[in-house]
């Protein structure tokens, strides 16, 4: 065989052709809601549907930023993710801790138990937590979406840190011990630092996971200035079905801070997401 | 030192606060749907107890059937696109001669860091009847096929689950990429060697050694499709008609919109029940051996 031909069986021209198709189908919607969020109906409907817009329009920004509740929307995802990452983490890794290393009878059915929950669907908990935060008085607060969403998320990140904490060396608490050192010192200035890259890893997953959450927070939560922005965005649906560039903005803005995220840190985010196959296989 | 690892007090510390917050929010409504399924109740009132009248309700209701079919329907599309597509993409990618791979992993992972009601809005603009990218793109091939993609009650279903599809593709992709690169490559070249041509070595090599992989990635899309809802609330609101109806949609319907709580919670309980089954099925067929190179 020809060199030629050994080095374009190798390229495989074909299956490289394919995959960059693929990848066009997977980011072209994307960058078409971007131009279109720079247009007016006009240049979408009929001038230039489908390129760049020839003169990007960046008041359809401004306008949905300022005409509708898109920064209370987006202060309230902030505010619920940011309570929800910190609870979750701190909850779990105190419980992870216990867990992985200390001693204590029913240690094992607590982890079980704790364990059950990531076969729980959300969906099937939906009705009665609904009545369960009206009952306690939380319904209509931020709360009533932060505290499901920490506690969603116990089950999946216990089980990660569990992982972690039980590839460390007793020796270590040991040393701590020897020194003088009580539990809670131990915990804090020992092990929390060696666990750190398993806590980055759950930072991002909590985040995204709260960040995008949509069913609860439509059964929690009914009050406009309560909404986070996957429920918020919704009702722009009816009030904006007339100016899609305006519509458009909203959802560039809304999937900005995650698609940045993933950008700055692709493989970070891919392993945070993906980390579930090797505790939970 | 047992004494240092089993401090009570600081155990309770380190535990109760989580143990706590999950048996409340988590366990107990589990619990409580499980017992309001065997009530009429308003999630009000006191409510009366039925037995198992909400499940021989739901069993001749037609509309149980439609949501039972489309979440058949929508967990069949969804892991066969998404597994599938994943797979071939995976094996493509993980070949070193292909050029840009740090950009075609980008490609097939950004739409998974979207949120549901972006996506859904997103391609509710692409299916549109009258401006839609999908009706335009015909059009600008000369092609005067024009569909009202979401509202033909036959079709509805199929381009709601395109676009779960679309959405999760690059999260199997992830997964099946992680498992082919931690296959060592000796294990190919051997298979190559003997006269192999690529795509053969990695379908007698590789998929067997992605068994793990794969039972992953079915629990996951096949009890994903079974339990979708967020797809149908915003896209058709179960419609045309009742066409794209789903468990969980028929639970919300139930409990939101005409107060039964009970057979809501019924139909909730019919889904895990669902999600349990194929679970242990999804188990039982494909070996459970974990591999060690």
């Amino acid at each position: 065989m020809h060199t030629w031909m050994i080095r374009l069986r190798r390229q495989a021209p074909l299956s490289q052709l394919l995959m960059w198709i693929y990848a066009v189908l997977s980011v072209y919607p994307l960058l078409w809601m971007v131009f279109y969020s720079l247009k007016d109906n006009n240049e979408i409907f009929v001038t230039n549907p489908f390129g760049p817009p020839l003169s990007p329009r960046f008041e359809n920004y401004s306008t949905a930023w300022h005409s509708f509740q898109v920064p209370v929307y987006f202060l309230n995802s902030v505010l619920v993710s940011a309570a929800t990452v910190a609870g979750a983490i701190v909850l779990s890794v105190m419980f992870a801790y216990a867990a992985a290393r200390m001693r204590w009878r029913f240690r094992e059915t607590a982890r079980m138990y704790m364990v059950v929950g990531l076969f729980i669907p959300v969906q099937v908990i939906l009705l009665p937590l609904a009545v369960l935060m009206r009952d306690i008085h939380l319904a209509n607060s931020l709360l009533s979406l932060i505290v499901p969403y920490i506690a969603f998320n116990l089950s999946f990140a216990t089980l990660v840190f569990y992982g972690f904490f039980r590839t460390i060396p007793f020796e270590l608490e040991e040393s701590a011990c020897m020194d003088g050192a009580s539990i809670y010192r131990t915990f804090w200035s020992i092990m929390l630092p060696i666990v750190r890259p398993a806590i980055a890893t759950m930072i991002i997953f909590v985040f995204l996971s709260a960040w995008n959450e949509f069913p609860l927070a439509l059964i929690l939560i009914s009050k406009e200035e309560l909404k986070t922005l996957p429920l918020g965005l919704l009702f722009f649906q009816g009030q904006f079905t007339t100016d899609w560039g305006a519509m458009g903005a909203v959802m560039t803005m809304a999937s900005l801070p995650t698609v940045l995220l993933y950008v700055f840190f692709s493989e970070k985010v891919e392993s945070a997401l993906t980390v579930g196959s090797a505790v939970k296989g | 030192m047992n004494k240092f690892l089993g401090n009570r007090a600081a155990v309770a510390v380190f535990i109760l606060p989580a143990l706590l917050l999950y048996s409340v929010i988590v366990f107990w409504p589990l619990l409580q749907t499980l017992y309001r399924s065997l009530f009429q109740w308003d999630g009000l009132n006191p409510g009366t107890f039925l037995f198992l009248d909400n499940y021989k309700e739901l069993f001749q209701d037609e509309l149980f059937r439609t949501s039972v079919y489309n979440g058949l329907i929508f967990a069949v599309i969804i892991a066969v696109f998404q597994i599938g597509v994943g797979t071939l993409l995976a094996f493509g990618v993980a070949d070193a001669y292909v050029k840009g791979r740090k950009w075609l992993r980008i490609s097939f992972f950004i739409p998974v860091v979207l949120s549901v009601t972006v996506v859904c809005q997103l391609w509710m603009a692409v299916y549109n009847g009258e401006y839609g990218l999908l009706n335009r793109l015909f059009q600008a091939f000369g092609m005067s096929y024009r569909q009202d993609w979401l509202s033909d009650p036959d079709k509805a279903i199929y381009a709601i689950a395109m676009v779960n599809a679309w959405h999760f593709m690059g999260y199997h992709f992830a997964l099946l990429f992680a498992a082919v690169k931690s296959i060592p490559e000796h294990f190919l070249e051997a298979a190559r060697i003997d006269g192999a041509s690529k795509w053969k070595a990695h379908w007698l090599i590789t998929v067997p050694l992605l068994r793990e992989t794969y039972r992953f990635c079915l629990v996951l899309a096949v009890t994903g499709g079974l339990s979708a809802f967020a797809q149908m609330f915003i896209m058709t609101g179960g419609g045309p008609g009742t066409s794209t109806y789903t468990l969980t949609y028929l639970m919300y319907r139930s409990a939101f919109r005409i107060n039964e709580f009970g057979y809501g919670s019924a139909s909730a309980v019919v889904l895990v029940i669902e999600c349990l089954i194929v679970t242990l099925l999804i188990n039982r067929l494909v070996a459970r051996d974990r591999i060690v190179y």
